[in-house]
């Protein structure tokens, strides 16, 4: 297959699984800020796998080799479910990246958005499409 | 690129778009089915009154605003009473922290139907009951032909009677609510002295017409009427949802209480 051809079939896939309804049940807007996007690799140390989000752990080593234990937010099991995720995805010890919202509170959770998972496919992983978070479309302004 | 991978990646883009069963857009006319052909009609019970069940769930979309034309067949100007208003403007303020869901309380009437959980509909001789996956997991029975109760205790979901007009047409009347439900994400409120009228059709069998009338004297000065489309999603089955089980956004959220 040339390469080519996957980064079509990657596209795909990507756009087919962001077509997938998803689920959440608070506020995006109140919990975390659209304007502190970040990139984090890291090693999955938890995997809770139960509603209303599914949550996992990583741990991010920076460039003076601290490390942080990031908790990432995602959707719930039950829509996560029906977009191809399954409780196996993550493990620990996985090593995955992801691009995440960091919540206001300035604590070390985000909201995850896509996640590249070990073994290479890379999923939508948001709470919802339309949680308010960007690239979606939530809810109008303030009056 | 070559030709035919720009001709793959379109038609990928249109199977994307017309898979989008519920996916948070706004209701498009009758989307025919993937290979083109159009939905067949509702399945009908012995009696002649439309089935809303059968093998799928309904899945919503997540109607944010149940008065934006973004989730709502059309632009409703909602006629706030002034503490109705300020309430609004409250909740619009504060990106909706309060909001009851966020503490994985009940959804309530009608709000039920404009959240992203599927839910399925059982019709019984007496009773048609509607099972919701979320959020949380609940049932929500209609007694019908029946009279509501003299003084119904007050409930999340209230007390729902209903009726059909003709065979395609089913009509719940709801009272009894307790006042702490939002109409919808943006924070339309709802008072103990909410009123509910909704409509249940079924034009297809992938299309749920639905339909919901709120009068609420201490929060709208007369009533006002909205309406978007469920899609039907054969072959998927609800889920369970227990919200409680690991709701760690609360101690992000800023919030103290739900209002």
């Amino acid at each position: 297959m040339t390469t080519k051809l996957k980064a079509v079939l990657a596209a795909i896939a990507a756009l087919v699984v962001v077509a997938v309804p998803m689920l959440a049940h608070h506020s995006f807007a109140a919990e975390f800020d659209p304007k502190q996007s970040i990139s984090l690799t890291g090693v999955v140390t938890k995997v809770e796998w139960m509603n209303p989000h599914t949550h996992f752990y990583i741990d991010v080593k920076d460039e003076k080799g601290n490390v942080t234990n990031w908790d990432l937010e995602t959707g719930s099991p039950n829509g996560l479910s029906r977009m191809g995720w399954t409780r196996h995805s993550l493990k620990e010890g996985d090593v995955v990246s992801l691009q995440a919202f960091r919540a206001k509170d300035g604590s070390s959770l985000a909201s995850a958005r896509m996640v590249t998972l070990a073994d290479g496919r890379r999923i939508f992983a948001g709470a919802a499409n339309n949680d308010g978070g960007p690239g979606t479309t939530g809810p109008p302004p303030a009056k | 690129m070559s030709k035919l991978m720009h001709w793959i990646l379109l038609l990928a883009i249109a199977l994307a778009v017309l898979s989008m069963p519920g996916n948070c857009q706004p209701p498009s006319p009758r989307r025919p089915p993937a290979d083109g052909k159009p939905a067949p009609p509702a399945a009908r019970l012995p009696d002649g009154k439309v089935d809303f069940g059968g093998k799928g769930v309904w899945a919503p979309i997540w109607v944010l605003d149940w008065a934006d034309k973004k989730w709502v067949t059309e632009a409703i100007d909602v006629p706030f009473t002034p503490a109705g208003l300020a309430l609004f403007k409250e909740r619009r303020g504060n990106n909706s922290k309060d909001d009851p869901e966020g503490y994985c309380l009940p959804a309530g009437v009608p709000r039920y139907t404009g959240t992203p959980y599927p839910f399925q509909m059982i019709q019984l001789p007496d009773r048609i009951v509607i099972l919701y996956e979320g959020a949380s997991h609940m049932y929500r029975v209609i007694l019908m032909n029946a009279k509501h109760s003299a003084d119904p205790d007050p409930s999340w979901l209230g007390e729902s009677i209903g009726w059909w007009e003709g065979n395609d047409t089913l009509v719940v009347d709801t009272v009894g609510f307790n006042g702490r439900t939002w109409l919808d994400y943006v924070g339309h409120p709802a008072s103990d002295q909410l009123h509910v009228i909704e409509k249940f059709r079924r034009p297809d069998l992938l299309t749920l017409l639905y339909e919901a009338t709120i009068e609420d004297p201490k929060n709208y000065t007369k009533t006002w009427t909205t309406s978007f489309k469920v899609r039907f999603q054969p072959g998927w089955e609800i889920k369970e949802y227990v919200c409680l089980e690991n709701n760690k956004d609360l101690l992000h959220l800023g919030t103290k209480e739900p209002k």
